[in-house]
């Protein structure tokens, strides 16, 4: 079996370790004998080759960066994007590719500067003596009830429209808003959160949802991945509950 | 209240040093700067031909002691917060110890940097009436300030934010300061700065240390001036090396400091050189190095434990490459996340450990021990696992651990943390 992961931008949504999801999805396939190739996609790549890959991810980004991966997703890959969700290609979208998806984003002062649309939500930033949302961060998969681990760092508040699942219960940390309790959002196979960086090294049980839903689209079968030992996956994950 | 400020900043100091509470590098400066919110200014006029600020993301300790030892071999005496304690407090207190010096040479942390930079740029007081901040009725043309910018890496985004957030703090420090600026051509976002504050540049004119492949862990490689990306003749490592922007056309400054020998191996440590040796340019004084010993923590040598303290991505490539280079065979990480080394430890997937040959022998250990090993998993290592740093520090080793878990090192190895 063969799978193409497309990664949106990686020399500018990149920001503090994301590429460990790259990487985790990439061995991970690789462990289970999956031909994996990744994709990068950033501003002067065609729209034909993001087309033609079956995983997405997007990650965090600074301000200046954010500027300009923004204005290029928004005219360009952003539409793509949308169709292939909307298809069911499973993507992963962190931290501030997570506030792209949604309608838009309020910035404390200014005008809101609109999103791709492809998740019902949008994101406010209150105001500028808001504090950040920083820490340590546990919570639990609403389909699944299994945990995840991780880092977020975020000033945006994030609020779900009614047409969009959230993915997880905040069970430490802030989440979305840090108000209602809820952390990220799923619609059809993907996947958005605040849980910035590598996401996925500390979680294996969502880098592998992603694998085998992409290898599902792609082959349209039911996929059982082979087993692998986790054991260290799940150690560092139990460390950090 | 000036004296009570420094009599009983003295006061804490010994009692700190003498009841082993610390090595009295912040408290007598934090207890002395809430008597006197204005010490800093006050004591800083007592030295005779002014200050010198080292800031960046890597390399200030270094640096600024290689400033110290360079005035001194001059016959120059010089204060400085050698303990590394870089906010104001720590200056204040290194002050305090010694300020009647002829340069202070401080190491500024990198949110601080704008605060010192108002209080201690020495500028004629009459070009300055609309500014409400607190300027010293000793202020004297003759006094200088020389600020020194090595370079901005993405460190520990859950402490000091953004890497251009902390760029744009400091472009609006230095557009109020008459300080002189020392400025690294090769730091798109340095040099940036340093082209509009006439600065002096230092850089790397040597082809044959170009990189050949472009880390991942790079935060300028997008120009400040129009946002077009940015084309490098080569990189040198990180985002540091010899660019230019194709659209306006900005591009690396010709350096006016680019030959040195560094006394320390890693490339890292050339930038610190050239940047210690622009300072000696400008004063007009002769830089030798030869004899340098490294500060606390950086390469430092106890025993057969080499330790090299490695404290975010692009730091922690330099590292590693540097002591590979050097033939190591035994490596220790040690990864903390307490306050100083940041909360987050999300940035060891931004370490290129994949360059770790197989027959290397790799120990982990510290706070972070599991989120380590499970990094070297994912680059094809299977890592030694210590939960107690102790008895991993045995035998022939190389250890590049983060800030506070370089501290521990040093305390089992030498019985101190600092100096």
């Amino acid at each position: 079996m063969k799978l193409t992961i497309a990664w949106l931008y990686p020399d500018l949504m990149s920001t503090y370790g994301d590429r460990g999801n790259i990487i985790v999805l990439t061995k991970r396939c690789q462990w289970r004998g999956i031909d994996v190739g990744v994709k990068e996609i950033t501003l002067e790549t065609s729209v034909s080759e993001l087309k033609k890959s079956d995983l997405i991810f997007m990650g965090g980004a600074q301000d200046r960066q954010q500027k300009l991966a923004g204005t290029d997703f928004l005219k360009h890959k952003g539409p793509f994007v949308k169709e292939m969700v909307e298809k069911g290609i499973p993507a992963l979208f962190v931290c501030a590719a997570y506030q792209f998806v949604g309608h838009y984003y309020k910035p404390y002062q200014g005008d809101p500067i609109p999103g791709a649309g492809i998740f019902d939500l949008y994101t406010e930033h209150p105001s500028d003596q808001a504090k950040r949302l920083i820490g340590n961060v546990v919570a639990e998969v609403i389909s699944s009830k299994k945990t995840i681990v991780g880092f977020e760092n975020h000033g945006g508040r994030t609020y779900l429209g009614k047409n969009l699942a959230p993915f997880a219960k905040v069970i430490k940390g802030f989440g979305n808003n840090g108000e209602d309790g809820y952390e990220g959002a799923v619609y059809k196979n993907a996947i958005g959160s605040y849980f910035h960086g590598p996401l996925l090294p500390k979680n294996p049980h969502v880098a592998d949802w992603l694998i085998a839903k992409a290898l599902e689209e792609k082959y349209g079968k039911k996929i059982k991945l082979v087993e692998s030992d986790d054991t260290l996956e799940w150690h560092a994950h139990r460390f950090a509950l | 209240m000036l004296h009570i400020a420094i009599l009983l900043g003295k006061l804490v100091s010994w009692a700190s040093k003498t009841f082993g509470l610390g090595a009295g590098a912040t408290w007598p400066g934090e207890i002395a700067l809430r008597l006197n919110p204005t010490i800093l200014s006050s004591l800083a006029c007592n030295l005779k031909k002014g200050v010198i600020l080292v800031a960046g993301t890597n390399g200030k300790t270094t640096t600024s002691k290689m400033i110290q030892i360079i005035l001194e071999q001059n016959g120059l005496s010089v204060v400085h917060n050698s303990s590394g304690a870089n906010l104001d407090n720590g200056i204040v207190s290194a002050l305090i110890g010694k300020s009647n010096a002829d340069w202070g040479v401080f190491e500024v942390d990198e949110n601080t940097l704008p605060s010192v930079i108002s209080v201690l740029s020495f500028r004629p007081k009459s070009r300055n009436p609309e500014k409400k901040q607190w300027i010293p009725d000793q202020v004297r043309d003759d006094k200088r300030t020389i600020i020194v910018l090595l370079n901005i890496f993405r460190d520990q985004l859950d402490r000091y934010g953004e890497v251009d957030v902390i760029a744009q703090k400091w472009e609006k420090a230095l557009r109020g300061s008459k300080a002189t600026i020392i400025a690294n051509a090769d730091d798109p976002l340095i040099a940036h700065l340093g082209l509009f504050a006439k600065a002096t540049f230092f850089g790397i004119n040597d082809k044959t240390k170009f990189f050949t492949t472009m880390e991942h862990a790079t935060d300028s490689t997008f120009c400040l001036n129009c946002g077009s990306r940015l084309k490098y003749e080569g990189i040198y490592f990180s985002h540091l090396g010899i660019w230019e922007c194709t659209k306006c056309r900005e591009k690396r400054p010709k350096p006016n400091i680019s030959d040195g020998k560094s006394p320390l191996p890693g490339l890292y440590n050339l930038y610190n050189t050239l940047a210690a040796m622009s300072v000696a340019k400008i004063l007009g004084i002769k830089a030798d190095l030869a004899g340098f010993h490294p500060a606390f923590g950086r390469q430092e040598e106890v025993g057969n434990v080499k330790i090299f303290l490695s404290k975010n991505p692009a730091g922690f490539n330099q590292s590693l490459r540097t002591v590979l280079e050097l033939g190591a065979k035994n490596l220790l990480f040690v990864l903390n996340d307490r306050i100083p080394d940041g909360r987050d430890v999300s940035w060891i997937w931004d370490v290129d450990f994949e360059m770790i040959p197989k027959d290397v022998s790799v120990r982990v250990s510290g706070d972070r021990v599991y989120d380590l090993a499970l990094r070297l998993k994912y680059a094809g290592i299977k890592a030694d696992i210590y939960e107690n740093l102790e008895d991993a520090l045995s035998g022939p080793l190389y250890v590049l651990p983060t800030y506070s878990a370089m501290l521990e090192v040093r305390k089992i190895l030498k019985g101190r943390k600092i100096l």
